[in-house]
């Protein structure tokens, strides 16, 4: 034991330590934003709102997003069951990808960075800093729950009874800490950091879809699900907390395979053989374009995968709508008086998602051009004959393609799915998806704008970009929930592109968008152009 | 003389490659051992593996009579390390990093600690993702060099560090050696090892191609020595143990094997010598002949 994990206590308290602004900021942000709106739903179910979110949410579009209620009737829908139903599994997601970053950048990234190595040569375990890493986010985990608890007690709401705050607050630590264990998992099994990342995020995004799916065709399937036991806790109605113990017992799992994973490899290794690379460059790569593909290569390729897969699982959906709409009369109703159809609605909503999701990819390869710089493998293209110019531009391109192809992929795969499982019966036709998609194009380039303005002012901002996308996305997503007033809305880019096939196009907004992010593009040039470069920040 | 480090036969597989075909070598208490070899030969590796870092495939790897890897913690109890690429955690500051890896090796003194980074002009208040490359081989150097241990496993520790800190780097080593510790010394400066090392260790292509005293190595190869004759000095050319003959005038000069070299005195004395100099063969020279395939 002592071989193994012999002070891990010294490295636990350095971690607290190094991170306690991390976790100051991961608690209270996560912690206020899984339990804040309390009263923005109490001020939602007010008059006929719970029966009107009640009959919405049985909507199987809905619940392919956002999880399935227990429960059966308008009259028990309460506001806390409400306030489950809506936030707890995107709140789970969150608490899930935070904790798997955390673990990956304490563990495997610190090994590919040779810090680990120095510390292994004093009298620490082989396996005490995996340990102290996993209590740091447990604790973390632990703490976010009980604040989640506390924050949401304190509302003083009639139906949020304090075993449901607990039990809420203890299903998204949990959902945490099972983040913690998969990404452990996969720090020993994959070979570099970036591997170990991305296949942690893999799953996760795939345990999500597949609970989509078992969720509208059949809930108790997603009780296998470990993305399930987030939900199916069902705080303030059934108050079941079986699904934690499956959790626990899951986590447990994890952690004696991942410690035993670890104790059998080299410091340094995976489990996946590497492969032999090639002698000589290929063509392709003796480029500025040619490299900056090849390190954007990976990253790309997943992502469009993702995009592909997502807009498949919600086109999947539509079958089961009408369905829905047959059997729900007050819905349909609703939707017969408004004059649009329930796919059209839902393909509004559901791009807007997408497009937000699609905004992700473009962003990420031009910040990829600054943490190039940084790391310092420019300086020795920078005094060849290639010009500043060139990197940018042919970088900002090659965001922009990628934008193109992930809005293409989104809405095709959308459409494509879901033309297929209507069976002929759509109102729609493949090109009113892929046109509906391209509307949002205005709002991808806007993001890809906003980076590159970024990365030619001030690179160290790139990341505040994904701040305000996520923002823009989580006033969208709970924009059509929460009765948001028309100023605060209008803070998040995508809300002024009117939602087609509901909305009519509007040809001076998307001219006007894109017109803006050109300037942005070009700002970021001039900037790029004449700002140092910096290097080994 | 106590044996501190011992290594037999080892080897080391990575998937198809195998890094070390057969390393052997011992390192004693109050001596410096030189690990010398061109890069991608193995010497990290065998560090790691000293370390309990990475696992053997075949061998007997022990330190102070312990298995390397069974018993890793008992000894790094006594053991200090630096690579030679210190990596660290870039939101702390060098004083902190010092102190913590102290404390991980089990406490140290306070005022060698103090004493150190005075020597080594580190300002530990910078956080350390400010520091140069050479600054944070010196944080890896005052946290070895502040512990009690008794052995010193030194892998490049200098590289990045200005000559007058190379020069603070050595006389520390110095002091640690007639202080009776052993210290296992990786390094491309050659220089440095040869002024450091008592036993040279050199190995190539993952086998120990050369071992012993830098004596003993010198033994084994020719000196090169410069002659200035009064008489006709080209006849030197074909007299038996003489090698790479080059003239110039009446001076010349060529490389010796030791053994003749009795005989090469009293051949050149006939010619009547009016200047003889002979250069012991470098570090760089035997090491020359292993690097050249």
């Amino acid at each position: 034991m002592r071989e193994k994990f012999a002070r891990w206590n010294v490295l636990f308290v350095q971690y607290l330590k190094r991170d306690w602004k991390k976790i100051i900021i991961w608690i209270l942000g996560l912690g206020l934003f899984s339990a804040g709106f309390v009263p923005a739903f109490e001020e939602m179910s007010k008059g006929q709102g719970l029966l009107g979110m009640f009959e919405t949410m049985q909507n199987p579009a809905m619940i392919s997003m956002v999880g399935p209620t227990p429960v059966n009737t308008a009259a028990d829908y309460t506001l806390g069951a409400m306030y489950a139903n809506e936030m707890l599994l995107f709140c789970g997601l969150f608490a899930m990808i935070m904790s798997a970053l955390h673990v990956v950048s304490h563990t495997r990234k610190e090994e590919d960075h040779g810090l680990t190595e120095l510390v292994r040569s004093y009298q620490v375990g082989r396996q005490a800093n995996s340990l102290a890493v996993l209590t740091e986010t447990v604790i973390i985990n632990i703490l976010l729950a009980l604040i989640i608890g506390g924050i949401m007690i304190g509302f003083g709401a009639d139906t949020i009874s304090a075993e449901g705050a607990f039990l809420f607050g203890a299903s998204i630590g949990m959902a945490g800490i099972l983040g913690a264990v998969i990404a452990l998992v996969m720090a020993q099994i994959m070979s570099t950091s970036s591997g170990a990342t991305g296949s942690s995020l893999g799953i996760v995004g795939l345990l999500y879809i597949v609970r989509a799916g078992t969720d509208v065709s059949n809930v108790d399937f997603s009780m296998y699900n470990p993305m399930g036991w987030v939900y199916l806790t069902y705080p303030f109605t059934e108050n079941n907390w079986v699904p934690l113990i499956f959790a626990a017992i899951f986590g447990i799992i994890a952690v004696i395979i991942a410690f035993a994973l670890e104790g059998g490899r080299d410091m340094g290794a995976g489990y996946l053989p590497e492969r032999e690379g090639r002698a000589a460059a290929k063509k392709s790569l003796l480029s500025v374009h040619g490299l900056l593909i090849k390190i954007n290569k990976g990253v790309s390729i997943s992502w469009l995968i993702a995009f592909a897969i997502l807009g498949a699982a919600y086109g999947s959906i539509y079958g089961d709508m009408q369905t829905f709409l047959e059997s729900n009369e007050l819905m349909s109703q609703m939707f017969t008086l408004s004059g649009v159809s329930i796919e059209e609605s839902f393909t509004g909503t559901i791009l807007m998602v997408s497009m937000c999701l699609a905004s992700i990819l473009p962003i990420v390869i031009i910040n990829k051009l600054f943490s190039e710089e940084t790391r310092l493998h420019l300086s020795q293209l920078y005094s060849t004959k290639v010009t500043r110019a060139q990197l940018y531009w042919i970088n900002i391109i090659l965001a922009v393609v990628a934008g193109l192809l992930g809005t293409l992929l989104s809405a095709g795969s959308l459409g494509g799915t879901a033309i297929y499982v209507m069976d002929g019966s759509s109102s729609m036709n493949m090109g009113d998806f892929i046109l509906a998609g391209y509307n949002f194009l205005p709002s991808v380039l806007f993001f890809t704008g906003l980076a590159a303005l970024a990365l030619g002012w001030a690179p160290k901002l790139g990341k505040a970009v994904y701040g305000y996308l996520g923002y823009s996305f989580a006033l969208n997503y709970f924009g059509g929930i929460l009765d948001l007033p028309e100023w605060f809305s209008k803070t998040a880019v995508q809300s002024w592109i009117p939602q087609m096939p509901v909305d009519e196009f509007d040809g001076t907004i998307f001219l006007v968008m894109k017109a803006i992010s050109i300037i942005f593009m070009v700002l970021g040039y001039i900037g790029y152009r004449r700002r140092d470069m910096v290097e080994g920040a | 003389m106590s044996e501190i480090v011992k290594v037999q036969g080892l080897q080391k597989k990575f998937g198809k490659f195998k890094a070390l075909h057969d390393v052997s070598f011992t390192v004693n208490a109050g001596e410096v051992v030189g690990f010398i070899g061109p890069n991608g030969a193995g010497k990290s590796t065998t560090i790691r593996t000293l370390l309990g870092i990475i696992n053997r495939d075949a061998g007997d790897v022990k330190i102070f009579g312990k298995d390397v890897w069974k018993d890793s913690l008992e000894i790094h109890k006594r053991v200090s390390y630096v690579p030679g690429d210190v990596t660290l955690w870039g939101s702390l500051t060098g004083g902190e990093i010092i102190d913590l890896f102290i404390k991980l090796h089990g406490g140290g003194d306070k005022a060698k600690r103090d004493y150190l980074i005075e020597r080594f002009e580190l300002d530990p208040k910078k956080k350390s993702k400010g520091y140069s490359k050479g600054n944070r081989q010196k944080v890896g150097l005052i946290a070895a060099l502040s512990v009690d241990s008794d052995l010193y496993i030194f892998d490049e520790p200098t590289s990045g560090l200005d000559p007058l800190m190379e020069a603070v780097f050595q006389e520390e080593v110095e002091k640690i050696k007639h202080a009776g510790k052993a210290i296992l010394l990786s390094s491309h400066i050659l220089s440095e090892v040869e002024r450091l090392a008592d036993k040279v260790v050199i190995i190539r292509q993952g086998k120990i191609v050369e071992t012993g005293t830098l004596d003993e190595l010198r033994h084994l190869t020719r000196s090169t020595v410069t002659v200035v004759t009064d008489g006709d000095v080209s006849r030197m050319a074909s007299v038996n143990g003489i090698y790479d003959f080059k003239q110039k005038g009446s001076q010349a000069t060529f490389s010796v094997d030791n053994e003749h070299i009795n005989n090469i005195l009293s051949e050149a004395s006939k010619l009547g010598v009016k200047k003889f100099e002979s250069v012991p063969p470098t570090l760089e020279d035997l090491f020359m002949r292993h690097y050249e395939v």
